[in-house]
């Protein structure tokens, strides 16, 4: 097995990169390589030069912009400085992951490529750019192409003699195996978040466990959407943050959904456990506390009500005692299932909990050491802040919709973290709500003279109500708004506030009530009637022009 | 090889113009005929025609133009573009033309030093002169009749042409490799120098003032360009059957969807307990989760209602 190294480096926005790299690092297992998978910014760069065998799964998010967790290795790659034969050791592929209704479709897939090929790396095949936009998803090139990286990597690295692929009816062990503690042993008040150290910013890592201050409805009763301004005192954090910025809000599981997983799955919500890495070396999971109880795994960090991708039917089917449902499942993680999997899962929107529900004596069989495996942690969302520190210090405001719709289930589908901040009551305790600071893409002209037009309708303004609160708290006064909503009476959010900063001669507000006559009228009839203004502001006092919503 | 190269099987055309001799152009093309054997492999053009006739691109082994005797053809420059275009990548033209042999006269005729160039312009490689000929008395005669020109520095030359080996709009990776050395692995050796560098700059993370490239520059117009619509389809991507019947139903449909409403659904194929993944397309209880076993469950009012 020496020589037998396969690489996988991933760049993922919404884990969908990190699935492809996690199954491609499975499918490398059963092949005998010694394989590692790592996210481009965890890996240690200088070591790329001495690397034989590297394949790179990166999506493209924003606005043609690399992940996150990749954003320091994507400066590195593009010095001047780099030598150009700098990689010539080294034998590579590269997996996109992007959405071609955007203009800049897989840039960063197609860019890493020749970027690597430039320094002297040698491609094993064409990059291949996995679509959303195909009614299969990425897999629907990612697969047959796998078929052909596998056929060129065993010509360069054979099986040793002896040896076979291993089959896929072959289970693989866990990432972690689970360890009871004895059930009289005293536990952690497990399920409390400790208060981070005071020099540290917070962040994903960790985050700040902010005070919900209020949360009050801005819609009205009658109104079909519960729209919420909320919020959060974040005084002693070390967080400052600038119009324009975004709240990354970690949430959690409703204790309904808690229990019936714990019952599905036959776990104790209150014994103690740990976690052992099966292999030496694997870092433990930074969020998770340990020792942890079953009920703060479940609550805080598996993500039971996300959709379920792929993996996790090909994982699940290995538990089954159940003829039936075993070849069900197995059919839905085939490549010939996947039309049936996105019928009965993407598309209606189908969570982790209802699956499970619906094979129940799979379910009832899974191993507790494979849970980390088979669900993903709990993704964090992101929100516009909408109020500025000029005007609020020590606070974090955001605008906020439930989310909540149809789709052909009977229960209807709820966002996760918006119905859990709906739920929660300032009044009837501390409340508190895990949070960071992450940097905005908009940015605002340093020149106070400067005017600023801003499109905001519905949500949208968020960010804006922060821009006009800090540019008004600077004497700023070119703050030209255009805000749409449905009716003047219903959902026209901010009403008192836009309104005395009228007569106060800081703000132009133009409105669009879509349904308040009988034509639909909207933010763009408005700039319409408006534009000799708007031409005026652009042309002669060069204005900055702003979209969101 | 038969005369003019023509081998059995190949698809030629011949290319006349009003200046052949009628009979000569028939032996030639009888003789071509009998080289390449049957199937009708042999088109005959006459040089005005030959645009309208818009053959395929890439289509003819062999073009024969101006070579019946007697022919005083001229080849202008978009007619040479068009035997090139018709030409298979490889094919062969072999042309007869009319040229003097000092310039400055003001003429349409070419000089011999032109012909081969005005053939590579048309984008044919491996041009060559194979043969020079003085009139006969008789050709003299047929220029100065079709062309009206009258001088004694006149040549008949034959010219050989090639379409090159590639198609137009092929494309091919160039092999820049500025490999050194293959080390013991099999695979080029590090430069100790360069790992230095990549070390030393992969050690200072801190780049603040570090010079980048631009990422945009890497991509050209292929880069830029989005999938197929089509391509990203499914076979079959069908609703799961919801029956709608139309407003003026006259096949009984709207009937038989009235009396389903108002009666308990019955099951189809037995297995609606079992949750959305093994229920079939017509199941009553879609959309709702497995039931537990010795449930029983009456579907309310609103649930039956079509979507």
């Amino acid at each position: 097995m020496v020589g037998r190294k396969l690489l996988v480096l991933f760049g993922s926005q919404t884990g969908t990169a990190q699935d492809t790299a996690e199954r491609i690092g499975r499918e490398a297992k059963r092949r005998h390589f010694h394989c590692r998978v790592e996210a481009l910014d965890s890996y240690e760069v200088a070591n790329l030069i001495n690397e034989p065998l590297v394949v790179f799964v990166c999506a493209t998010t924003g606005q043609g912009d690399p992940p996150d967790n990749m954003k320091m290795f994507w400066r590195f790659l593009f010095r001047k400085n780099l030598p150009p034969s700098s990689l010539c050791q080294l034998d590579y592929a590269v997996v996109g992951l992007g959405d071609s209704s955007y203009p800049k479709f897989n840039f960063i897939a197609k860019k890493l490529h020749k970027r690597v090929l430039q320094l002297g790396g040698n491609p094993l095949l064409p990059v291949v750019l996995g679509d959303d936009q195909h009614d299969l998803g990425p897999d629907a090139v990612i697969d047959p192409w796998l078929l052909a990286l596998w056929d060129k990597i065993l010509t360069l690295y054979p099986l040793p003699p002896g040896l076979e692929i291993i089959s896929p009816d072959v289970r693989l062990p866990p990432k972690y195996t689970l360890h009871y503690l004895a059930e009289d042993s005293s536990h952690p008040g497990g399920g409390q978040l400790q208060p981070t150290a005071p020099r540290a910013v917070p962040s994903e890592l960790h985050p700040f466990a902010a005070r919900m201050v209020s949360n009050q409805r801005v819609t009205a009763e009658s109104h079909f959407q519960d729209v919420r301004l909320i919020e959060f005192d974040i005084s002693g954090s070390g967080i400052t943050f600038s119009a324009g910025d975004v709240v990354m809000i970690q949430p959690q599981n409703r204790p309904e959904d808690v229990q019936q997983f714990c019952q599905l799955l036959r776990l104790d919500p209150n014994r103690c456990f740990v976690l052992k890495p099966t292999e030496p070396g694997t870092p433990l999971p930074a969020l998770l506390p340990q020792p942890c109880t079953i009920r703060y795994l479940v609550t805080h960090y598996l993500d039971i009500s996300c959709v379920p991708r792929r993996s996790f039917f090909e994982l699940l089917s290995y538990f089954s005692t159940n003829e039936l449902e075993r070849e069900k499942l197995e059919e839905l993680s085939s490549a010939q299932g996947q039309e049936e999997l996105y019928s009965y899962c993407n598309r209606p929107r189908r969570t982790t909990l209802e699956v499970l529900w619906d094979f129940p004596h799979t379910t009832c069989a899974v191993p507790p050491d494979y849970l980390l495996d088979l669900i993903p942690l709990i993704r964090p969302r992101a929100f516009s802040i909408a109020s500025s520190l000029l005007a609020h210090p020590d606070r974090i405001q955001i605008l906020m919709a439930v989310v909540r719709y149809k789709t052909r289930l009977s229960k209807p589908r709820c966002g996760l973290c918006s119905t859990w901040l709906a739920s929660l009551n300032p009044d009837q305790g501390d409340v508190r709500v895990p949070l960071w600071v992450k940097k905005g893409g908009m940015k605002f002209p340093a020149d106070p003279d400067t005017p600023v037009i801003m499109i905001g309708p519905g949500t949208g303004v968020a960010p804006f109500r922060a821009v006009i609160q800090e540019r008004v708290a600077q004497g700023r006064r070119g703050n030209c708004l255009f805000f749409g909503c449905r009716q003047k009476t219903k959902d026209f959010y901010c009403q008192a506030e836009w309104e005395e900063l009228v007569t106060k001669g800081f703000l132009t507000l133009f409105t669009a009530f879509s349904r308040d006559q009988e034509e639909k009228v909207y933010v763009q009839h408005r700039i319409r009637e408006n534009r000799r203004l708007v031409w005026e502001l652009l042309s002669s006092r060069s204005a900055h022009i702003y979209l969101a919503g | 090889m038969g005369e003019y190269g023509v081998t059995p099987g190949q698809h030629v055309a011949i290319i006349w113009d009003s200046s052949s001799p009628a009979e000569a152009l028939k032996d030639l093309v009888e003789k071509i005929q009998a080289l390449v054997g049957a199937d009708s492999r042999v088109a005959v053009e006459n040089v005005n025609q030959l645009f309208q006739s818009a053959h395929r691109e890439s289509s003819f082994d062999v073009i024969l133009s101006g070579v019946v005797p007697g022919s005083t053809a001229q080849h202008s420059a978009e007619v040479l573009a068009e035997i090139a275009r018709i030409l298979k990548p490889g094919g062969r033209v072999l042309l007869k033309e009319l040229v003097v042999t000092e310039s400055g006269n003001n003429s349409r005729i070419k000089t011999a030093a032109k012909l081969p160039v005005a053939l590579t312009l048309s984008g044919l490689v491996e041009v060559k002169e194979l043969q020079k000929e003085v009139l006969t008395p008789e050709e003299a005669q047929s220029v100065q009749e079709h062309l009206g020109y009258q001088g004694n520095d006149l040549l008949i030359v034959q010219v050989e042409g090639k379409k090159p080996n590639f198609e137009v709009g092929s494309s091919s990776q160039l092999k820049l490799s500025f490999a050194k050395q293959p080390g013991p692995s099999g695979k080029p050796s590090l430069d100790p120098a360069t790992a230095k560098l990549w070390t030393l700059s992969a050690n200072d993370m801190n780049d603040e003032e570090m010079d980048l490239l631009d990422s945009d520059e890497l991509l050209d117009s292929e880069d830029l360009r989005k999938p197929d619509p089509s391509s990203l389809r499914a076979p079959s991507c069908k609703e799961l059957g919801k029956k709608k019947a139309c407003k003026n139903c006259t096949c009984g449909l709207a009937e038989e969807l009235e009396q389903k409403k108002n009666s308990q659904p019955k099951s189809a194929c037995g297995n609606c307990y079992l949750g959305d993944a093994f229920r079939c397309a017509s199941c009553p209880y879609l959309g709702m989760p497995a039931f537990k076993p010795g449930e029983k469950i009456l579907l309310k009012e609103n649930q039956l209602h079509d979507a």
